[in-house]
């Protein structure tokens, strides 16, 4: 697969109850992250069993997935405010390499 | 402020996950305007309801049950039994209890009967301590209260909400640059301090980070320093709270921003040292257990008693704490109350004698309509349901009159559809009339206020109206009934009603109607056996000059009244190509079956019906048989409230007592114009047969569910993780308003000041109270309110029960952490089971209770 002319960078992905995720988007907004995307009501298994998707009438307690890409030398800013976060707020954080055509959008 | 210090994304990352941890300890507080019950201790409940008490006692300095004494006088009332206390010991410390018997003064004693005694005659623990500091409130107090005067101050300012006739300059900007702007010109501080403020950072994180460094406080300790401040003033810093989740110009790290930066240049200009570390205040400690040991001895008769047999006492009692004997208690006296309730549920209802019912009565699950239901139930075939007030229906409402939209729904919820009301065709010239009629009395009495509140209007308004506004204001106090009534009549006159309709086709399609009513019916049990009249009917509470007025409307409707919700609700279901929709999907509705829409007025228990003029002539003689026993129905229920009510006197006519319960509606001096929820301890889920002809005295949130018509468990999956949630708020905001109305209360009406219509505070400042007024739990020293945590009680199978906790993590932190009881059966042939965290267990056996 060739990624020519594409621009390497950072993407998180965190999986935490809605209730939680404006804490999430805080993080992100406070470490410069220009932007994020986010799906609610989300549904998977985890180690304390099976997560429901989305609740009729309940969206708090449903499970949304937030992500964001940054410039590399913007992922420890990232780190720094959503490991503590995540050491006490239930839900999981995903770091991996993603590439993007438009870089100047994530800056 | 010290020199600038560097910040980078690195550090105001770490701060914005630390405020947020340190913010737990508070939950969001809404707008007085839409009042929301919630659990004060909600961002703990991932804990130990033990674990969350002892957090708050200590970071609040609030408790977290009633007291001992509370509990023991309890106990001589016969609230609760030494049975209870015995039944709890069992049950939840039996390994204090399995054991040898020990010997007090030479008399043996077991261990169980020995924990009952001290649970009598224990010395209580002490008042709980904050110990929760800010960095002033250990060094400078005088510090400490000018950094409370200036955020009350200045988030006054920004928040009002039209109070005021000169707005904060630049609130545009947001709270920050706002204030930053303006805080360095502020002349009631000393020049030294306003030349320190012109130093404050253009980010709030920053300007937080450069106060901490100029206070001596380590990154170590931020988290603990943000808690310190947040509960300085938990009513603001809870609001806040609100405020920067809704994006309204202001959030914790402006607050806390503001707060860290007037401590450290007061601090600095005090000479205060940062390299001190000022003492933290001693705790008071609770008794260890060789004294109370002693004390036990001393209270059994035992004057004096060797070490050899203080021994085995002190190590039975070393494995209670004096905090714990409080949940002990509590445990028992919510026993009490739960044994019986479910015993009373033993055997089902009567059925009903007719085939077919009068009319069906689908109220909201709100603890007042139980008293509705049972008497309307009481005259005649009529067949009841309970189900959440908004009636599925979460939408955007504006009333024909045009003025801001509402979010009528639950706030766990965010409105899907935008509703409008219009005058209904050839009704626009009776609609003209009415609005006029509403503007001109509106107008009246907003000129009357703004002429008092204004420089020199009040002048004028005592030279034009004084001669009136005396007997006015005499008659609206010692004539409140007749006053009602007058001012009922003039508005009927000025601005009579005028039929409307709602913009259901536009609001929703038709896919999104026809999904609704299979939700709607299947979650409340209705999906065969329609009446010819189906009354959806919602709540709401009319009362004067009271600011806490949305605290008495409907929850499920973010604390709005519920009319809409209900009218929006019968049109879809009364729509044919629904209907069609739903025949396809097993429900039948017979066309000669029509939903409308209705309001139990909870102040004056009077039922409105609303869009008569979409009532098919077949049916209006029936539902003026139906008005006539809904009228009937609520002086009853008046007449029930009124002997419980502040004030009442036996001995009157029904009827006068009737009359003088709706009085209170329209008395501007009223503090008790209802009881509100007061008294709610149990949501449930099931048939009316569980509860028909039972007095629940209106304690109990009622929701209907037939586990026989919810194969994918989805209707009771989404009864327990929504109107269940709401009902642990409310729930929870009763209990803690009574354990401590300090803390989790708001006091005493009688010196409440409104604040920028956001909220109130005792006295002319301090902090914003959070939740209910003393007078909404209390009658003076008498409890209305029974501060018991939720008793969640479903008939459904039990494995469909277990199977929604297991997947729900808010259910397993309820049910796991003792927020909630949860006790259930799968039918009426079956015993009442626990939930447990190892699985359910039989509830009480009556041979547990004797033995």
């Amino acid at each position: 697969m060739s990624r020519d002319g594409l621009t390497r960078m950072t993407k998180f992905e965190v999986v935490v109850s809605g209730a939680d995720a404006q804490a999430v988007r805080q993080v992100f907004k406070a470490a410069g992250a220009t932007g994020f995307t986010s799906l609610s009501g989300v549904s998977g298994l985890g180690h304390d069993g099976y997560h429901q998707g989305r609740l009729l009438f309940n969206d708090q307690a449903a499970l949304e997935l937030l992500i964001s890409v940054v410039p590399d030398e913007q992922a420890d800013a990232l780190l720094a405010g959503l490991r503590p976060l995540l050491d006490e707020v239930p839900g999981v954080m995903f770091l991996s390499e993603t590439y993007v055509s438009r870089p100047e959008y994530f800056v | 402020m010290t020199a600038t210090l560097e910040v980078g994304p690195v550090q105001r990352a770490r701060l914005s996950a630390e405020v947020t941890l340190a913010s737990r300890i508070l939950v969001p507080s809404w707008p007085l305007e839409t009042f929301i019950a919630v659990n004060p201790l909600g961002g703990l409940v991932d804990r130990p309801f033990s674990e969350a008490i002892a957090v708050a006692e200590s970071a609040l300095g609030a408790r977290g049950t009633l007291d001992e004494v509370a509990f023991r006088e309890a106990h001589a009332a016969g609230r609760i039994t030494d049975s209870d206390l015995r039944l709890t010991l069992r049950r939840l410390r039996p390994d204090l209890i399995d054991g040898a018997p020990v010997s007090v003064g030479g008399a043996s004693m077991s261990l169980e009967d020995l924990l009952v005694a001290e649970l009598h005659n224990g010395e209580p623990g002490p008042a709980p301590l904050r110990t929760s500091l800010t960095r002033s409130e250990r060094a400078n107090t005088a510090v400490a209260a000018a950094v409370d005067a200036q955020t009350i101050k200045w988030c006054s300012a920004f928040l009002d909400a039209g109070q005021s006739a000169w707005p904060m300059p630049g609130r545009e900007l947001g709270f920050h640059p706002a204030w930053r702007q303006l805080a360095r010109r502020d002349r009631s501080l000393p020049s030294g301090v306003r030349e320190r403020l012109r130093e404050i950072p253009e980010r709030p994180e920053d300007a937080a980070l450069q106060a901490l460094s100029s206070l001596g406080v380590g990154p170590d300790e931020h988290r603990a320093q943000f808690e310190a401040h947040l509960v300085s003033l938990p009513g603001w810093a809870a609001h806040v709270r609100w405020r920067g989740e809704h994006s309204t110009g202001i959030d914790l790290v402006d607050y806390l921003a503001l707060r860290l930066t007037y401590e450290a240049v007061l601090l600095a200009e005090a000479g205060y040292d940062p390299d001190s570390r000022p003492a933290a205040t001693p705790c008071p400690a609770a008794p260890t257990p060789g004294e109370r040991a002693v004390t036990l001895a001393r209270a059994l008769g035992v004057g004096t008693i060797g070490a050899v047999e203080l021994a085995p006492i002190e190590e039975a009692l070393a494995g209670v704490t004096v905090d714990e004997r409080r949940l002990l208690w509590l445990a028992a006296y919510e026993g009490h109350h739960r044994d019986a309730l479910l015993e009373s549920m033993a055997r089902p209802a009567d059925a009903l004698a007719a085939a077919r019912p009068e009319a069906q009565l689908v109220c909201c699950i709100d603890v007042r309509s139980e008293g509705l239901r049972r008497h309307l139930e009481s005259l005649g075939p009529y067949e009841t349901l309970g189900f959440a007030g908004f009636f599925a229906v979460a939408i955007r409402f504006s009333d024909v009159a045009g003025g801001a939209s509402s979010a009528l729904c639950p706030v766990l919820l965010a409105p899907t559809n935008d509703i409008s009301e219009l005058a209904a065709p050839g009704a626009q010239a009776m609609v003209d009339r009415n609005l006029a009629g509403r503007n001109a009395l509106a107008g009246a009495e907003d000129g009357f206020h703004h002429a008092k509140d204004d420089v020199l209007g009040p002048f004028a308004l005592a030279e034009a109206s004084g001669w009136a506004a005396a007997p006015l204001a005499a008659s609206k106090t010692l004539l409140a009934g007749p006053y009602g009534l007058l001012r009922g009549r003039l508005k009927r006159s000025a601005a009579p009603p005028a039929p409307t309709d709602l913009t259901v086709q536009e609001g929703f399609t038709l896919e999104e109607r026809g999904l609704f009513g299979e939700v709607a019916l299947t979650m409340m049990g209705l999906t065969e056996g329609f009446a010819r009249l189906v009354v959806l009917c919602g709540h709401g509470s009319t009362t004067e000059n009271n600011p806490y007025a949305s605290s008495l409307d409907c929850g499920a409707c973010g604390g709005n009244r519920g009319a809409p919700n209900a009218r929006v609700a019968c049109v879809i279901l009364n729509e044919p190509a629904v209907r069609d929709h739903l025949a396809t999907r097993g429900i039948h509705i017979p066309q000669d079956t029509w939903f409308i829409g209705a309001e139990h007025d909870t102040a004056t228990d009077q039922v409105a019906i609303f869009d008569r003029h979409l009532i098919p002539e077949t049916h209006r003689e029936e539902l003026e048989s139906l008005a006539a026993d809904l009228e009937r129905a609520g002086e009853g229920l008046s007449v029930e409230r009124g002997l419980i009510l502040p004030g009442s006197r036996s001995g009157r006519p029904s009827r006068v007592i009737a009359r003088r319960v709706r009085a209170r509606s329209t008395d501007w001096a009223q503090v008790f114009p209802e009881w509100g929820l007061a008294g709610n301890a149990a949501f449930i889920v099931g048939p009316r047969a569980m509860t028909q002809g039972l007095d629940l005295q209106r304690r109990a949130f009622l929701h209907s569910y037939e586990a026989a018509v919810d194969v994918d468990a989805g209707a009771l999956e989404t009864i327990l993780t929504a109107p269940l949630v709401v009902a642990q708020w409310i729930n929870a905001q009763y209990y803690f308003s009574t354990v401590d109305p300090a803390v989790f209360g708001a006091g005493t009406k009688t010196v409440h000041n409104v604040v920028g219509g956001i909220g109130v505070m005792a006295g002319h400042d301090g902090d914003l109270q959070m939740g209910l007024p003393w007078q909404s739990v209390a009658d003076g020293d008498r409890l209305v309110h029974e501060p018991m945590r939720l008793l969640a009680i479903v008939q459904a199978p039990l494995e469909r029960i277990a199977a929604i906790v297991d997947r729900n993590t808010i259910l397993q932190h309820f049910f796991n952490n003792g927020w909630v009881s949860l006790a259930a059966r799968e039918g009426f042939e079956d015993v009442w089971q626990r939930h447990t965290p190892h699985g359910w267990e039989p509830w009480t056996t009556g041979e547990e209770r004797e033995r």
